[in-house]
């Protein structure tokens, strides 16, 4: 009998030892966020033309500013004190904008322990960058849900913050619903970022893992994002943020996918009513990267850019007066690179592509600034670090 | 005495099995050309997944129940996560019995590399998938691919 049961002990040790490891999401979930490369830069030019970086290391977000275009940067200043797990890769990226006072304004997606779960998160500097705000929580539902991919909007004193809440997707899975995608989220200051409205629901089924982009028009904060549309059809909304409001469709691209591209679009305003966007799309209509331009009344015909024989994507845009650029990332089967294009006629016609850089590393997204009335290109890569270039008329 | 016996054998069996079934093996640039000599001639699907992609766990929990009808099938399971995550992927196809699946996983960190030695035109949405058929002519997939056209897809190669 006893050694029956030995056995038997011996055998349950076995098999405990055996058995495949569970299966913790949670674990793996955080794993994946802490050994994310933190390639994914904020970055931004002031009225003075001092570029400012907010980059993530070891878990804290770290602010520094450079007088000569990125060649040196100031001693890095800590935004949060405490560590906290930072999303910084692809899609999900920290932001940063610098208001005409000089008030710093930062933001970015902490990871939770559950998969795809997110908080966003803000802070502020009011003295030109030596200290920063304590951090707050954005999104005002706190449950272990996804509230990712946040995007910033300043203007003198107006902070506004849009971003990606599954929360009507959870109470829709709750009731036994299906829901697509997650919902647009949008709060507002009106003081310079000291306080934020409640947080508003602008649009249900955005995409759910796609990055926002965001731009003023005058006094309208204007948005581009891929929308889930009827028949997990994944084209692009365009709307104005800033008043509860109607979107509209700005793709008919037609990509029916079960799944998410992680790889949202760009939009910049020419200041003179004028937008522009730029989109990846593998719909039935069309297939590759895609510029158009939005009058207010019409959108142009969608016009085709970049190599799909090298993964073109991750597009970005700026317009300076008349000059709108583009660039985006190839992949050539050597190297990473970086190409730009231009048109002098707001987007009617395009100079031909050149090649402005390249990586035989691991890289960011490629990003478009405006440097006083300038396009200037900003390119971080693990071997190289960051490149800031001019792109010239 | 017997039956416990009996008990225990399968029990060592089982756990051989499963010591077996270890990590995916590494997808390297050169893995595209190789798996087509070693499917020369017959049908093979490449299904790619990483483990922060929501769209990806239910196609994987269908891969499983058809393997778990048919463990044969010319089914190959590549994770696109970066090397590191080696445990998590491991982790994530014992718990969803498929550890003895012809499991890959990504070499290089850098994947845009091994996506261009798969093909020149996928820019990593997920999930993705790629039938070859026997003449090795392709036929690539974004999204979730549904339980039908999976199963006309594996019963035409066998055909």
């Amino acid at each position: 009998m006893v050694r029956r049961l030995l056995l038997v002990a011996a055998l349950a040790v076995g098999w405990a030892q055996a058995a495949p490891p569970k299966h913790d999401m949670a674990a793996m979930w955080s794993a994946q966020q802490a050994v994310a490369r933190p390639l994914a830069v904020a970055v931004a030019f002031d009225d003075a033309g001092r570029l400012w970086l907010a980059r993530v290391e070891s878990g804290r977000l770290k602010v520094a500013q450079s007088e000569d275009n990125g060649r040196h940067f100031t001693w890095p200043v800590t935004v949060n004190a405490l560590p906290e797990t930072i999303a910084a890769e692809g899609e999900s990226r920290p932001q940063i904008a610098v208001a005409a006072d000089g008030t710093v304004h930062v933001l970015w997606n902490i990871a939770l322990a559950k998969p795809y779960t997110g908080h966003v998160r803000y802070s502020r500097s009011t003295d030109g960058g030596r200290s920063f705000s304590a951090p707050v929580t954005v999104n005002d539902d706190r449950a272990e849900i996804s509230h990712r991919f946040p995007a910033l909007l300043v203007a003198g004193k107006r902070v506004l913050i849009a971003w990606l809440d599954a929360r009507e997707r959870q109470a829709a899975l709750a009731a036994g619903e299906k829901f697509a995608g997650a919902s647009l989220y949008v709060t507002e200051s009106t003081d310079g970022g000291a306080s934020f409205g409640a947080n508003r629901r602008f649009a249900a089924h955005s995409c759910e893992c796609c990055r926002l982009a965001v731009a003023w028009r005058g006094n309208e904060a204007m948005a581009f994002w891929r929308q889930v549309f009827d028949g997990n059809v994944r084209d692009f909304a365009l709307a104005d943020l800033s008043e509860p409001g109607q979107l509209m469709r700005a793709s008919d691209d037609d990509w029916r996918i079960d799944g998410c591209p992680h790889h949202g679009g760009a939009l910049a305003a020419d200041g003179q009513g004028g937008l522009h966007l730029v989109w990846f799309t593998q719909g039935q209509a069309r297939q590759g990267l895609f510029y158009r331009r939005y009058d207010g009344q019409k959108f142009s015909a969608p016009y085709k850019f970049g190599n799909d024989a090298a993964q073109a994507g991750h597009p970005a845009v700026v317009a300076t007066g008349r000059t709108i650029t583009v660039a985006w990332l190839e992949y050539d089967g050597q190297a990473n690179r970086v190409w730009t294009m231009q048109s002098r006629d707001g987007g009617r016609h395009w100079v031909q592509a050149r090649s402005m850089a390249s990586s035989e590393g691991t890289v960011d997204y490629p990003i478009l600034l405006n440097r006083q009335g300038k396009p200037w290109l900003v390119w971080h890569s693990e071997r190289e670090g960051l490149r800031a270039m001019a792109v010239a008329k | 005495m017997r039956r416990l016996l009996r008990f225990g054998l399968m029990l060592l069996a089982l756990s051989a099995g499963w010591a077996l079934a270890g990590a995916p093996k590494p997808f390297a640039a050169d893995t595209p050309a190789e798996l087509a000599k070693r499917f020369a001639g017959k049908p093979y699907l490449l299904a790619f997944w990483s483990v922060d992609c929501p769209h990806c766990q239910g196609e994987l929990e269908l891969f499983a129940r058809l393997l778990r009808e048919q463990p044969d099938l010319p089914v190959l399971l590549v994770s696109v996560d970066a090397p590191e995550l080696a445990p998590q992927v491991t982790a994530r196809l014992a718990e969803l019995g498929l550890g003895n699946a012809d499991n890959w996983q990504f070499a290089d960190a850098r994947a845009a590399r091994l996506r261009f030695a798969i093909d020149r035109q996928w820019r990593g949405e997920l999930p993705r998938s790629y039938w070859f058929d026997a003449a090795h002519r392709v036929q690539g997939v974004s999204g979730a691919v549904s339980e039908m056209a999976l199963r006309h897809w594996l019963k035409s190669g066998s055909d």
